[in-house]
C-alpha cells in the first residue's frame, strides 16, 4: 500500500496560494494609493491581476497606430517573459513611449513563483516625448499625446524601487498565509480520508475473520452432530445387552457380575444423556428444532419429571415436593417441556446438599403459566446468573470440579422455552438456594424462530 | 522523495522530525529557526492548537544555491505526536529523505517511545520507505530532566536498523544542530550513492553541509568532523 500524493508533495502555483479575488482588491487599492498600474503573473506567465491607472488614454492613442500597437505588444512581452534576477533590485523595462516598468520576482520558500510588474509610470527625468514614440506614424499628434501623458504619474526611480519592494513584502505575507490556509484545509481532508481508509481496511479484516469464525463454528456443530449420532448407536447396544444380561437372558450371574453390570448400565445411561444433550444443542444451534404442539396437562408433566429424578434425590437425602393442584392445560411441545423440567430438577438435586428441599410448583397468571423449581442449595452469584444459560458455561469450570455435567442443560432449557415464546428466569442468593422459573404462554402463537442460525445444507442432510 | 529538476538545476529534500507526543519535535524546529540565518530560510509555518500541540505539522524551508549553480531546497517538517493524529503522521512522512526520531530520554517514557518507534517503522513501510536504508538519527531529548535513560535507546536499535543516538536538551538548543548535521550527512551520502551528487551535480559533501551550517549560529555546538560519522549499516 502506498498513500496517494499529499498536498505537501505537490508543486503549488502562485494562483493556488492566493485567493485571487481578494488579492485583486488589495492590488486595486495599492495601485490607487500610488496611482500607478500593477500586474501580477505566475511562473507560467498567466496573468493573475491587471490593474490600470492613468495610462488608458495615452496607450489607447498609441494603440490606434499599427506601428505603435506592434511595439506595445513587444514591450508587454518583454516585461512578462524576459529573465529578471531573483534577488536584489527590481529590473527596469523601458517602453518605446518613454514610460517605464519595474519588475520584481515573487520569491517564496526559495522558489520564483511569478513576477510583479509595476507601471507604466513616467520617469521623473523624462523631459520630452522620445523620438521612438513620435516616429511611429506621420500623423502622430505630439501635443495630444503629451496631454494624455500628463495623466500618468511621474515617479522617481528610487521611489518606484521602494514601492515595488514594499508590494513584494505584502505579497510575501499574503502568499504565506494563503499557503497556510490551503495546506490546513487540504491536510484536514487528507487526514480524514486516510483515517476512513484505515478504518475500512480494519473493518474488512474483521469481517473476514468473523466469516472464518462462523465457518469454524458451523463445522464444529456438524462434527458434534455426526459424532453424537455415531456414538449413540453403539451405546444403546451396550446398554441394551447389559440390561439383557441383568435379566438373566445370558444365563445366571454371580453377585459381583450383577454389580459390575449395574455400574456399566448406570455409566452408559449418563453417557447417553450427555450425548443426547450435545445432539440437542447442535440441533438448536443449527436452527433445526421443530415443536410438536399439543394441549398438555402440565401438572402431570411436573409429576412425571419429579418421578424420574426421585430415586436420585432420595439417594442424596433430599426432599422433593411437588403438589401442583388443578391447572389449565397449556399448549406446548410435551417432550421438550418434560426435558426442560427434568433438566431443572436435575440441577436442583445436583447443587443441593443433603437434607435440602426442592419444591416444584406452578403458578397460573392469566394467559401465562409459570412453572418453578426451587431449591435450598448452594445458589448462584449475581454475576454468574447471567452466564449460566450459555452453552458449556459452568460456575465451577475447573477440571477438579465437584459436580459433573457438560454445562448444556440450561442452554437447552432456554432455547426450548424461547421457541415457545416463553422465558426462563433465575432468582438466587449464594448459599441460600436458587429458584428457576419458566413462564409459558397458555395459548401458543406462531412458532418462534429458534435462536441459532438457519440450517446449513450439509447439516440438514444428517440422519436425525 | 527527493525531487531533482535537471532543467532548473534544483534539488528538493524533505526531512521529518517524528516522535511521541511532547517529546520536543516542535522545540527542535524552533531552535533551528532561531539559529539559522534568515537569508537562507523562510518562515516557520506552524499549524497548532491553542495549547501549542501540533495539529498538522510545523515546517521550515531552507534554501541555498551552490557554487556550481544548483539550487538546493530543504524542507524540515515535524509530525503531530498525539495518538489521534495517526493518519496525519503517515501523510507528513510521505516522501521523506531522512527522519530524526525525537525521543523523550526519560526512563518513564521508555515504553511509549518504543511504541512510537514501531509505529513509525510501520508508517514508513506504508509510504514505501525502507527503514533499513532511509537515513535516520535518534535524538535522546530532555537530558536535563531527572530519571534519564542510560541505555542509549537500546530497545529501538536492532541489527538492521541502528541509527546513531544524539543526546539533547532541545529547549536550550543543545544537540539540535548536531542532530540535523548527522542526518544531513547521511542524507547526502545516500543521495550521492543514488544519483552522484558530486559527479553529476558538482556538489560535494563538504559544500552541502557548509552551505547550511555556515549560516547557523554554532555557539555551544560541537560538530563532528565528517569522517567521524559512520556509514549506516545496510
Ligand atoms: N525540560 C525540557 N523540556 C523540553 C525539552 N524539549 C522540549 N521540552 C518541552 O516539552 C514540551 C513539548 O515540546 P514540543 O516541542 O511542543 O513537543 P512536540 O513533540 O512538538 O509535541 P506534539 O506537537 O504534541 O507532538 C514543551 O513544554 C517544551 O518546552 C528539553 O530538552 N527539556
Ligand atoms: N440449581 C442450581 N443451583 C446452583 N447452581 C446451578 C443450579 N443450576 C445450574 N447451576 C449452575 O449453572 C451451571 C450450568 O448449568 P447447566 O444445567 O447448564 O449445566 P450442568 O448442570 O453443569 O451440566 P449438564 O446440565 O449439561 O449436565 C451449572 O454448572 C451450575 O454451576
Ligand atoms: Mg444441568
Ligand atoms: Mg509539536
Amino acid at each position: 500500500m502506498t498513500l496517494r500524493p499529499s498536498v505537501l508533495q505537490q508543486v503549488l502555483s502562485l494562483g493556488d496560494l492566493l485567493d485571487v479575488r481578494s488579492f485583486t482588491e488589495v492590488c486595486q487599492s495599492f495601485a490607487e494609493l500610488y496611482r500607478v498600474g500593477l500586474k501580477v503573473f505566475d511562473a507560467a506567465g498567466n496573468k493573475l491581476v491587471d490593474v490600470k491607472v492613468g495610462n488608458a488614454d495615452f496607450c489607447g492613442y498609441i494603440w490606434q497606430k499599427p506601428d505603435g500597437r506592434a511595439q506595445c505588444i513587444a514591450t508587454v512581452g518583454r516585461v512578462k517573459n524576459d529573465a529578471v534576477p531573483e534577488e536584489g533590485k527590481p529590473a527596469r523595462f523601458e517602453c518605446f513611449s518613454g514610460c517605464r516598468y519595474v519588475v520584481q520576482t515573487v520569491l517564496y520558500e526559495g522558489d520564483a513563483l511569478g513576477r510583479v510588474v509595476f507601471g507604466p509610470f513616467v520617469p521623473d527625468d523624462l523631459t520630452q516625448l522620445p523620438a521612438s514614440l513620435t516616429a511611429i506614424s506621420a500623423d502622430f499628434d505630439a501635443r495630444l499625446a503629451q496631454g494624455y501623458m500628463q495623466k500618468i504619474r511621474r515617479v522617481p526611480q528610487p521611489t518606484a524601487d521602494k514601492i515595488v519592494k514594499h508590494f513584494a513584502e505584502i505579497l510575501d505575507v499574503l502568499v504565506f498565509s494563503g499557503h497556510k490556509n490551503l495546506v490546513t484545509a487540504r491536510l484536514h481532508i487528507e487526514a480524514v480520508q486516510e483515517s476512513y481508509r484505515e478504518l475500512q481496511e480494519k473493518n474488512r479484516a474483521l469481517e473476514e475473520s468473523f466469516g472464518k469464525l462462523k465457518e469454524l463454528d458451523r463445522l464444529k456443530s456438524n462434527f458434534l452432530a455426526t459424532m453424537s449420532h455415531e456414538l449413540r448407536t453403539p451405546l444403546t447396544s451396550v446398554i441394551g445387552y447389559s440390561e439383557m444380561m441383568l435379566e438373566g437372558l445370558g444365563g445366571p450371574l454371580t453377585p459381583e457380575q450383577r454389580e459390575y453390570l449395574g455400574i456399566i448400565m448406570e455409566k452408559g445411561e449418563s453417557l447417553l444423556q450427555l450425548i443426547t444433550s450435545i445432539l440437542d444443542i447442535t440441533k438448536i444451534e443449527a436452527g433445526r428444532i421443530r415443536l410438536v404442539m399439543s394441549d398438555v396437562d402440565v401438572g402431570q408433566l411436573m409429576k412425571d419429571a419429579v418421578a424420574t429424578v426421585m430415586p436420585h434425590a432420595r439417594k442424596k437425602g433430599i426432599t422433593l415436593v411437588c403438589d401442583p393442584g388443578d391447572l389449565p392445560r397449556v399448549q406446548c411441545d410435551r417432550e421438550k417441556m418434560r426435558q426442560c423440567l427434568i433438566n431443572l430438577v436435575n440441577n436442583a438435586v445436583k447443587f443441593t446438599p443433603q437434607n435440602g428441599t426442592i419444591t416444584v410448583g406452578a403458578d397460573p397468571r392469566g394467559d401465562r403459566m409459570a412453572l418453578f423449581v426451587q431449591d435450598t442449595g448452594i445458589g448462584i452469584s449475581e454475576e454468574n446468573q447471567k452466564k449460566i444459560f450459555e452453552t458449556f458455561y459452568q460456575v465451577d469450570g475447573s477440571s477438579t470440579r465437584e459436580y459433573g455435567g457438560a454445562g448444556l442443560g440450561l442452554a437447552i432449557v432456554k432455547s426450548f422455552v424461547e421457541a415457545h415464546h416463553g422465558e426462563v428466569r433465575v432468582a438466587s442468593r449464594p448459599s441460600e438456594g436458587a429458584t428457576f422459573t419458566v413462564v409459558l404462554p397458555v395459548r401458543h402463537a406462531a412458532p418462534a424462530p429458534v435462536p441459532g442460525r438457519p440450517a446449513a445444507p450439509s447439516a440438514a442432510s444428517l440422519p436425525q | 522523495m527527493v525531487q531533482f529538476n535537471q532543467e532548473h538545476r534544483e534539488i528538493a529534500l524533505k526531512v521529518v522530525y517524528y516522535g511521541p507526543a511532547l517529546s520536543g519535535k516542535t522545540t527542535n524546529l524552533q531552535a533551528l529557526f532561531q539559529k539559522i540565518d534568515p537569508k537562507v530560510r523562510g518562515r516557520l509555518m506552524t499549524l497548532d492548537t491553542k495549547d501549542d500541540r501540533t495539529l498538522f505539522f510545523d515546517m521550515m524551508p531552507v534554501f541555498f544555491r551552490t557554487a556550481g549553480g544548483v539550487k538546493v531546497k530543504l524542507k524540515l517538517y515535524t509530525v503531530p505526536g498525539q495518538v489521534m493524529h495517526e493518519s496525519t503522521r503517515r501523510i507528513v512522512l510521505q516522501g521523506a529523505d531522512g527522519v530524526a526520531f525525537v525521543a523523550d530520554g526519560r526512563r518513564s517514557e521508555q515504553a511509549g517511545t518504543l511504541a512510537y518507534w514501531n509505529n513509525m517503522l510501520k508508517n514508513l513501510e506504508a509510504n514505501g520507505l525502507d527503514p533499513k536504508v532511509l537515513p535516520m538519527v535518534i535524538q535522546a531529548n530532555k537530558k536535563d530532566l531527572p530519571d534519564p535513560r542510560d541505555d542509549d535507546m537500546a530497545d529501538l536499535r536492532t541489527t538492521t536498523v541502528k541509527p546513531l543516538v544524539v543526546p539533547a536538551v532541545a529547549i536550550r538548543g543543545e544537540g539540535v544542530v548536531e542532530t540535523l548535521h548527522i542526518l544531513l550527512t547521511l542524507i547526502y551520502r545516500n543521495l550521492d550513492r543514488a544519483v552522484g551528487l558530486e559527479r553529476n551535480w558538482n556538489l560535494s559533501e563538504r559544500e552541502f553541509l557548509q552551505q547550511i551550517f555556515s549560516h547557523m549560529d554554532l555557539r555551544g555546538t560541537r560538530l563532528p568532523p565528517p569522517l567521524a560519522i559512520p556509514e549506516a549499516p545496510r
